[in-house]
């Protein structure tokens, strides 16, 4: 009997496992390809080698001409640039509000009707928005700046910044910054004081989610830069169409796009889906 | 309760940036969805001209490439979601079974592709599927089955797109059910076992019952997210080959600032808002119901 159970277990756990490997090989193979292709020198592009040394010997010139010329550093500055400033600017923002909707009571409008109605935001398919965004920012004199695109990815974060700094907030106790209070210091100071502090570690995951979004959003920078404020998505979507045989420099603007994003999510692995269904789901 | 006029002074800078760069950016949208302001000779027209339905009239009327679009975002989107949702469902079910040793190990590879730029993710695949450096057709070839013409093919290149989506994006379902199902109560499994209820009944009237709030709001936001559907058909397609693999969001962005036809753009952004209208008040309505 005992052996029989054993016998269906293992056959269970075989089926189970050879599952999981499948599933796993379907998600690293586009990786590998992707950046084995990005240490081919170009005369083998096209042939279907898949082991470096063994079968072909690897090489960092696509990556060398990626990294010393073209348009590749001033892509990444900007995208950091972009990235860095807009998810400070919706972190500060939202976790502003954040506070303000998880501490205080508001009368005329509920406390829950303000907060959906930030959070609809993040609803509106941003199609719909980019071609007066387009006519202010040329207005303004801002297209092709990094203002216009900061400006753009801070205002798409900051629903989701304010969302998930109120549910962290609602986390944090709420006696220690009444004994605050009465120890007489102010609503600011008990925010910056005492409650900043106590939620470092959900304000960084938000900062991190911002990251990401901004790091990773085409739309907005498409239609708000040309040659001067262009992210790194512009121009790899711009490097096909000027140079359509590129292979071997594409792979490398992948691997580099893809880079920083795929390490940060591992980093903040578990706060990641708590972000992307807005606070739904918990870890 | 604490006094009101200083909560206001926390939420206020978020109102206000909202509603500067937000509301009244669709507010303009709207008013320019009943003019016509376009590109003609010598540069873009100064003012717009208020034409009243017209542009609507020729959208729902008139324009089949649109509709086209319209049912090809549908189609990628209902397809998308739903294999995400099977696929994701199945591997968190089977990642909740036991404890097993290299379980973390698992779910982070898994959630790799999730954080990827779609762009970058949409080169990614061109570098799959492309005829001569795309290496699926010589595994294919290898395996002794045909090759596909990948992006030649109008079929093929809607369910290549499609292909894509599910390979970013079934992880997102697959983490969330996940987290759900370590979180559910053990009592109702063990009352279960003891009544002798097989494993198929304990998913279909235990595990899924007690899941239903956590489908329903992945699925929503899913189908919300595909319905915006632009950056792959940019990155690997560009609505080709013909007009097969266009979604709305695309045609809306070439009408509005490739072709420069401002009303006419608007105009089919606000058909799309509203056609999304519904699905996110759903959405919207539940997630206030958690507060």
């Amino acid at each position: 009997m005992a052996k029989k159970r054993n016998a269906k277990d293992v056959l269970t756990w075989t089926v189970i496992g050879i599952i999981l490997v499948a599933y796993l090989i379907w998600t690293i193979f586009p990786f590998a390809w992707m950046f084995i292709t990005s240490i081919k020198s170009r005369a083998i592009i096209y042939k279907p080698y898949f082991l470096p040394f063994i079968q072909f010997q690897p090489t960092l010139e696509n990556w060398y001409n990626v990294l010393v010329g073209g348009y590749g550093p001033r892509a990444f500055v900007n995208s950091l640039v972009v990235a860095v400033l807009s998810s400070f600017l919706s972190l500060t923002l939202g976790a502003l509000a954040g506070y303000g909707l998880s501490r205080f009571k508001f009368r005329r409008w509920k406390n829950r009707d303000i907060a959906v109605f930030i959070l609809s935001q993040r609803m509106m398919p941003p199609v719909a928005v980019i071609i007066p965004y387009f006519l202010i920012m040329r207005t303004f004199g801002l297209l092709d700046t990094w203002w216009a695109l900061i400006l753009a990815h801070s205002v798409f974060n900051l629903p989701l910044s304010t969302w998930l700094a109120m549910d962290f907030f609602n986390e944090v106790p709420i006696d220690i910054e009444d004994s605050a209070l009465v120890d007489g210091c102010t609503y600011l100071g008990t925010f910056l004081r005492v409650t900043l502090p106590l939620s470092v570690p959900g304000l960084v995951a938000i900062y991190t989610l911002c990251f990401i979004f901004s790091w990773n959003e085409l739309l907005f920078a498409l239609t708000l830069t040309y040659n001067k404020a262009y992210t790194v998505p512009v121009l790899i979507a711009g490097t096909l169409a000027f140079q359509q045989m590129a292979w071997w420099n594409l792979a490398v603007y992948a691997t580099l796009a893809i880079i920083p994003p795929v390490v940060l999510a591992l980093i903040f692995e578990k706060y990641l889906v708590r972000g992307l269904t807005l606070g739904a789901v918990k870890f | 309760m604490k006094r009101i006029p200083i909560g206001w002074l926390f939420i206020l800078p978020t109102i206000v940036f909202l509603l500067i760069l937000t509301i009244f950016p669709l507010v303009w949208s709207l008013g320019l969805a009943f003019c016509s302001w376009k590109l003609a000779k010598g540069g873009i027209e100064s003012h717009p001209e208020f034409i009243g339905l017209e542009n609507f009239i020729e959208a729902l009327n008139a324009d089949r490439r649109y509709w086209s679009a319209m049912g090809y975002t549908w189609l990628y989107t209902a397809v998308a979601v739903t294999v995400e949702f099977l696929v994701g469902l199945g591997l968190a079910i089977l990642l909740s079974f036991k404890d097993f040793r290299g379980r973390k190990f698992f779910r982070v590879v898994y959630l790799m592709p999730m954080a990827c730029p779609p762009l970058g993710v949409a080169f990614m695949w061109r570098l799959l599927f492309h005829e001569d450096v795309g290496i699926l057709n010589r595994i294919l070839t290898a395996m002794g089955l045909g090759r596909i013409r990948w992006m030649t093919d109008p079929w093929t290149a809607r369910f290549a797109l499609i292909m894509v989506d599910v390979w970013q994006w079934t992880p997102f379902m697959f983490l969330a059910l996940l987290a759900a199902l370590q979180s559910l109560p053990v009592e109702p499994y063990e009352a279960a076992l003891i009544d002798g209820a097989s494993r198929w009944q304990i998913l279909r009237y235990i595990t899924l019952p007690m899941l239903k709030p956590v489908i329903t709001t992945i699925l929503l936001l899913r189908t919300i997210d595909c319905l915006r559907l632009f950056d792959y058909v940019y990155g690997i397609t560009r609505g080709g080959p013909g007009l097969s693999t266009e979604s709305a969001s695309y045609y809306i962005y070439l009408v509005g600032l490739s072709y420069f036809d401002f009303g006419y753009g608007s105009a089919l952004s606000y058909i799309l808002l509203i056609m999304m209208l519904a699905l996110s008040m759903v959405l919207i309505l539940r997630l206030r119901r958690g507060l």
